[in-house]
């Protein structure tokens, strides 16, 4: 199970933007986790229709396929939001005050820098296959059932600006603790201790369990 | 500069990132992207005027890499294993599993334990989570073997040790991961898992029995339960042999042909975990968090998963996996000691890192290697340093470094299954499950060794099916 950490949250600019941002991170997630769930019912009635009813799915795999993209990024920036991507915390979590936010805003500047030539070249990539002069709008498509390839292509690109955001704010809060010498600052992922996962960890099972 | 320095300086460099804390998908993403970057612009004799144009080339390349790399149809497997695990808590298996383990094994020395051991390794199975799995049985099973005197280290012990038999039973995302990042066939290695996963449970089972019957007040049996209630006891908790057996007979079926792919299999064993679910109140709050929490455990993966397949293009065009390799395969030592170190090295690494990162961070460079020392992917078992030919030692490689990320869990001094057992229970320490513990660390070295001596434990079934 992926290890979260608390974002605390005020009455401050940076934290309001934090909480209008969360809707459509989680907006976002949401339709990761539904193209999921919609994958079982694909997958389970391609093996039935092939197996019971001799009339396997026409376009399985395209489906799939044009589905991945949703399903492995589009969310990406809700799980960086509460810090969900892993990392080696052995270091970062023997740090304290400004020296530990000096280290976290350079990696979050590291990665938007990452992530803003990323954004650029995915929509290169979706921009060579988007054309409207052509049915579809489209310049590529899939194999079995001829699906145009741009939406899925173009879903990087999305998933990639929200993510910048997220991170914009991630560094404008870790910058503002370094200057502030915050102890606790808000609207950034905040470490927790291996026990203290746990306990939260266990706490979300006690009410599915 | 030669391309193989620029690969070095880069990996160093990613490798310095990591420690200090950046995120692990992005420091690789990263790495990849200035090291293309670097290469590029090395190839242009660093003509400063053509810097940009450096840029533009790399950015497109890694550009392209997140949506090329996740859009392959074996890769759903991965969020359909998952889901199941996520909608497994809903269905609430952990009680029933535990309970019909209970009646059947609980009659044996140390019999509350063995039933354990067993209940954790089929939820861990199909959870796939190591850690919330010990966080569960640490509430479940810990209480109940208190109540009849177990001794309280071992108790914790028994749950800690079993969380970590969840990556090698399928449904195994981790496998997964491995086979698609060594480009192997998923479907072998996911049987593959089989055996072992389940030996390592037998042995963990035998030895809290021998534990049990040389210390008669560590864990006394319990009687009572009539076959009627052991009969009973079945229907609630078969969902879980159902979802292992149908994805085992959607890869490999001995009695005739297969039963389709294993995103199939995945997806049908999903469903009938989904009709559980429902079956046991789940509603629609529940499982939109149970979709939330599983979009979010597989983007963070996938996020990996793109990252270091930018790192990995890189390190195509820089040429140092073939340089490893060549380095490997020139060390004076027999391949078998090389091959141990290298294990070594992951039960080092695993002490400090997650399992899927630490996998898909060295994998790229280390797997060529092995593969070289064995004397080639496509090397024949006769001619080879292993006694197996290419395809059967990527197999048996996976399982044994998938067995070693997972025997981190229980290595001290940070084995975090561990911690998580301490952190749920207010009276255990860490100290104590770090006790109760050793014999199956111990038990864990012993199974690996016996894996790494014959291979056949590992490779019998994959055999069967190829």
């Amino acid at each position: 199970m992926a290890g979260s950490a608390a974002v605390l949250e005020d009455s401050s600019l940076l934290s309001k933007l934090d909480r209008m941002l969360l809707p459509v991170e989680r907006f976002c997630a949401l339709l990761s986790g539904l193209a999921i769930f919609s994958l079982m019912f694909l997958a389970a009635y391609s093996v039935t229709a092939r197996k019971f009813f001799g009339s396997p799915l026409m376009g399985y795999v395209d489906y799939i396929e044009a589905a991945m993209p949703v399903i492995a990024i589009m969310g990406v920036s809700y799980v960086a939001r509460d810090g969900t991507h892993i990392r080696m915390d052995i270091l970062v979590n023997a740090l304290k005050g400004r020296v530990l936010w000096l280290f976290e805003l350079i990696s979050v500047l590291l990665m938007l820098l990452l992530i803003v030539g990323l954004t650029y070249g995915a929509w290169e990539h979706f921009d060579r296959s988007f054309d409207c002069t052509r049915p579809w709008c489209s310049r590529d498509s899939s194999i079995d059932v001829s699906l145009p390839i741009w939406p899925s292509k173009l879903v990087v690109p999305i998933a990639f600006a929200v993510l910048t955001l997220r991170l914009l704010l991630q560094a404008w809060g870790y910058g503002r603790a370094l200057v502030l010498g915050l102890e606790n600052p808000v609207a950034v992922p905040l470490s927790l201790t291996v026990a203290e996962q746990a306990m939260a960890e266990a706490k979300i099972l006690e009410g599915a369990d | 500069m030669e391309p193989i320095e620029i690969g070095i300086y880069v990996s160093i460099g990613m490798l310095g990132m990591v420690v200090l804390g950046m995120r692990v998908a992005f420091a690789a993403g990263l790495a990849g992207y200035v090291g293309l970057v670097w290469l590029r612009w090395n190839g242009f004799d660093y003509d400063p005027e053509r810097f940009w144009k450096a840029v533009e080339i790399s950015t497109k390349i890694a550009g392209l890499t997140p949506h090329s790399k996740v859009s392959a149809q074996v890769l759903s497997l991965i969020p359909v294993f998952i889901m199941i695990g996520y909608l497994a808590y809903y269905a609430k298996l952990t009680t029933a599993l535990f309970e019909a383990c209970k009646r059947w094994f609980a009659w044996v020395p140390g019999g509350l334990a063995v039933s354990t051991v067993f209940a954790t390794a089929g939820f861990a199975a199909v959870s796939g989570a190591s850690v919330a799995t010990a966080a569960v049985f640490a509430r479940i099973a810990i209480p109940e073997m208190l109540k009849i005197g177990y001794n309280k280290q071992f108790a914790a012990g028994v749950v800690a040790a079993g969380g970590t038999l969840a990556s090698l039973i399928p449904p195994s995302a981790i496998l997964v991961i491995y086979a698609i990042i060594v480009e192997q066939d998923v479907g072998m290695l996911l049987l593959a898992g089989f055996i072992p996963g389940v030996f390592s449970a037998i042995v963990y089972a035998t030895l809290i029995i021998g534990i049990a019957m040389i210390w008669k007040n560590v864990g006394p049996p319990v009687t009572g339960f009539t076959w009627r209630q052991r009969f009973e006891s079945l229907p609630p908790a078969l969902p879980i042999v159902a979802v292992v057996v149908i994805i085992i007979f959607f890869v490999y079926n001995p009695f005739g042909d297969a039963w389709g792919t294993p995103t199939e299999g995945g997806a049908v064993g999903a469903f009938i975990v989904f009709l559980m679910a429902l079956y046991r109140g789940m509603r629609w709050g529940q499982l939109k968090e149970a979709l939330l929490e599983t979009a979010k455990l597989t983007v963070m993966i996938f996020t990996i998963i793109w990252g270091v397949l930018i790192y990995v293009r890189f390190l195509g065009f820089a040429e140092l996996p073939d340089a490893f390799a060549s380095w490997i395969t020139s060390l004076e030592m027999q391949p078998i000691v090389i091959l141990i170190c290298i294990l070594l090295a992951y039960a080092v690494l695993g002490m400090f890192m997650d399992a899927i990162g630490m996998l898909l961070l060295t994998l790229p460079v280390v797997y060529p290697a092995v593969m070289a020392l064995n004397g080639g992917e496509n090397v024949a078992a006769i001619d080879s340093a292993f006694g197996m030919s290419g395809p059967m030692c990527a197999i048996w490689f996976g399982i044994l470094v998938v067995k070693m990320a997972e025997f981190c869990l229980i290595t001290p001094p940070i084995g975090l299954n561990c911690f998580v057992v301490a952190g749920v229970r207010d009276d255990l320490t860490v100290q104590d499950v770090f006790k109760g513990v050793t014999p199956f660390f111990l038990a864990d070295a012993v199974t690996i060794a016996l894996l790494v001596a014959f291979p056949g434990i590992v490779l019998w079934l994959p055999s069967l099916a190829g």
